[in-house]
């Protein structure tokens, strides 16, 4: 029932706007946490903005929220500016990162605090309490006080508390980097459940690249206050902006050269004597300028020296320096003197091929132009 | 081997000594209130609860007593409010001369407590109000007001100030914030210097001496006045009900917040 109401919800507000985030800056004397922040989310996406420590992410987030106000630009939810707005007027829901749960109170009275602050009918908040812990998968554990429940289920109560009162927004900033691995990649396909089930429009704050590709709808990718990329998780692995985004997402190799020849789509480029071919990813790119082109260490194929690799376009010679066995793959480090001795990391997938090499083996590489992307250094 | 049985032997005997020197006035104030004799001796003279009788009929010593209740309960009210905001601006706010307000606030403290009751009495004394009770109530709590503010910062400290970003966020205004979120979160730093504090005017003497008069005397204060003219057990006998009290506070104390709360001073 829940269900229909929430597709309802969505299908009745097809690309209407949530959030749009207009030219927002924040700075701290001279110091900018953010700056021209721009983008627009539509209504009941699931939107993750990834970065890393530093990069401005959390402070955008906390603007959004309203805890901070921008010092540039401004912030519209649902077509209305909030800069002027206080955090406790805002229909916005939030998961904190040490989930600030309040520890003298129950868990179903953690969940109810919302609704009494926010003065819904008081005859209705047991009921709206036990189907949001119902749906948490909590049904139950309402009495509980909060040191009486494991992480997981804290993370639970956290999440029905910022969905109790049915906010327009639900943000999430990082509440689950102290978790382990396990029950983290639980609890970010449980985000995704939750957040399809009730379809509210939902950003997301992490450092975790998998995370973002797992849970997200769209990925923001920010450095240094600025933000790098914004596209669909498949996108933005596959078509990273600039090298920074390469870099962050995914496990990259960075062969640096010099611009020989530029067509609308290819850059041809000369590491060290070798020519070397790729997409031109970059606007940015002109013939002489330095360059690096950037190659999933997935996308290089790895055969014995000799071998004929003959489909591939690019095919170099190396020598196996390190091989890691990690179950569903083995990762090869493998010196290639043609490239001025660079380290390339390189992925083998084929389980009848695992730990074909050895330290000190020579082995030939080979991959296509088009998994190559050329950015300006 | 050898060496951790000794080192064990030493840790022992050490700690048993400590807690004799500890609880030895304790136990002689309490032999000495159940002796059946005429004069204050420990081992006691017998055993009777006379001197129990005799304070209970002594209407100096039981309005006294009273006299020093109301005096704890003034001095407690007042530090409540005042340490509990001073405490919880000094742990979450960013307040200027924070450091400085902390000097400044230990000051009558540091100073000598004759030096601070002289002062008050001089203060008091022009007012005109020496002599009456709830002065040395407040002068009790603008003395020990650092352990009031001092346990409300320890709790303070702990807070994350996330929690009130959260309790902002499920739509609490400023005013609630505090009262469903700040306030319950500090409460055992409140009831742990709320105690302390009544306690500590319970006892007081020395400022009490200086400030009270013949028609005002405070328990401590009497029982000061006792032992200069002749020494009775009834003096034992009401010290011990005294420890009863500080020991009642206790209680309560590690019923409310749990005695390692206040221990580890959290």
């Amino acid at each position: 029932m829940g269900v229909v109401a929430a597709d309802v919800r969505r299908a009745g507000s097809i690309d209407q706007v949530a959030v749009s985030v207009k030219d927002v800056g924040m700075a701290f004397g001279d110091v900018h946490a953010v700056r021209n922040a721009s983008f627009d989310l539509p209504q009941g996406r699931f939107l993750t903005i990834l970065g890393p420590s530093g990069s401005g992410k959390t402070t955008l987030l906390r603007m959004i929220a309203g805890f901070d106000r921008p010092t540039s630009g401004e912030i519209f939810i649902n077509g209305q500016p909030v800069s002027a707005v206080p955090p406790h007027k805002r229909a916005i829901g939030m998961v904190f990162q040490k989930l600030a749960l309040f520890p003298h109170m129950t868990a179903a009275e953690n969940v109810a605090f919302p609704l009494k602050m926010r003065r819904h009918d008081a005859r209705t908040i047991p009921e709206k309490v036990e189907r949001y812990l119902d749906l948490v998968r909590l049904g139950g554990y309402g009495d509980r006080r909060i040191n009486e429940l494991s992480g997981g289920q804290q993370q639970r109560v956290a999440i029905a508390r910022a969905l109790v009162f049915e906010p327009d927004l639900l943000l999430l900033d990082e509440p689950l980097a102290a978790l382990d691995r396990k029950l983290r990649e639980e609890m970010q396909l449980e985000f995704r459940r939750i957040q399809k089930e009730l379809g509210v429009t939902t950003i997301n704050v992490t450092h975790d690249q998998r995370e973002a590709l797992v849970v997200s709808d769209e990925i923001i990718v920010m450095n240094g206050g600025a933000i790098q990329q914004k596209a669909r998780p498949v996108d933005a692995y596959r078509a990273p902006s600039n090298a920074f985004v390469a870099n962050f997402i995914g496990v990259t190799n960075f062969l640096e050269g010099r611009i020989v020849e530029l067509t609308s789509t290819q850059a041809v480029f000369e590491s060290n004597g070798v020519r070397l071919v790729g997409i031109a990813a970059d606007a940015a790119l002109a013939a002489g300028l330095s360059c690096s082109g950037a190659l999933r260490a997935e996308q290089i194929r790895i055969a014995p020296r000799g071998g004929r690799l003959d489909d591939l376009e690019t095919v170099v010679d190396g020598q196996v320096v390190d091989c890691i066995f990690e179950g569903d793959r083995v990762v090869y480090e493998i010196r290639v003197p043609d490239l001025a001795g660079v380290l390339m990391r390189v992925f083998d997938h084929d389980p009848e091929s695992h730990l074909q090499f050895g330290p000190g083996d020579e082995v030939r590489l080979g991959w296509n132009a088009r998994d190559m992307h050329v950015f300006q250094k | 081997m050898t060496g951790s049985k000794s080192k064990s032997f030493v840790l022992w005997a050490f700690v048993t000594t400590a807690l004799l020197m500890l609880s030895a006035p304790t136990v002689v104030v309490l032999g000495a209130s159940f002796t059946a004799g005429n004069i204050i001796t420990f081992p006691p003279d017998g055993l009777s609860l006379k001197w129990y009788g005799a304070i209970a009929q002594a209407s100096d010593l039981r309005q006294a007593f009273v006299r020093s209740l109301i005096v704890a309960t003034i001095c407690t009210l007042v530090s409540i409010p005042v340490g509990t905001l001073a405490g919880i601006a000094l742990a979450k706010y960013r307040v200027r001369f924070a450091r400085s307000i902390q000097i400044y606030l230990l000051l009558p403290f540091t100073i000598p407590l004759i030096g601070s009751g002289i002062g008050m009495m001089l203060v008091l004394g022009n007012m005109g109000v020496l002599g009456k009770l709830w002065p040395v109530g407040i002068a009790c709590a603008v003395i020990n007001l650092p352990f009031m503010i001092w346990a409300v910062t320890a709790s303070a400290s702990n807070l994350s100030p996330d929690l009130e970003l959260a309790a902002a966020n499920c739509g609490a205004p400023p005013l609630q914030r505090f009262l469903y979120i700040t306030l319950p979160a500090v409460l055992p730093g409140v009831i742990t210097g709320s105690l302390l504090m009544f306690i500590l005017a319970l006892n007081e003497f020395l400022v009490s001496l200086l400030l009270v008069d013949a028609r005002s005397v405070t328990l401590p204060v009497q029982i000061y006045n006792s032992i200069r003219s002749i020494i009775t057990p009834d003096l034992a006998a009401i010290s011990v009900v005294f420890i009863a009290c500080a020991g009642l506070a206790i209680a309560l104390l590690d019923r409310l917040v749990g005695l390692d709360i206040f221990l580890k001073s959290k």
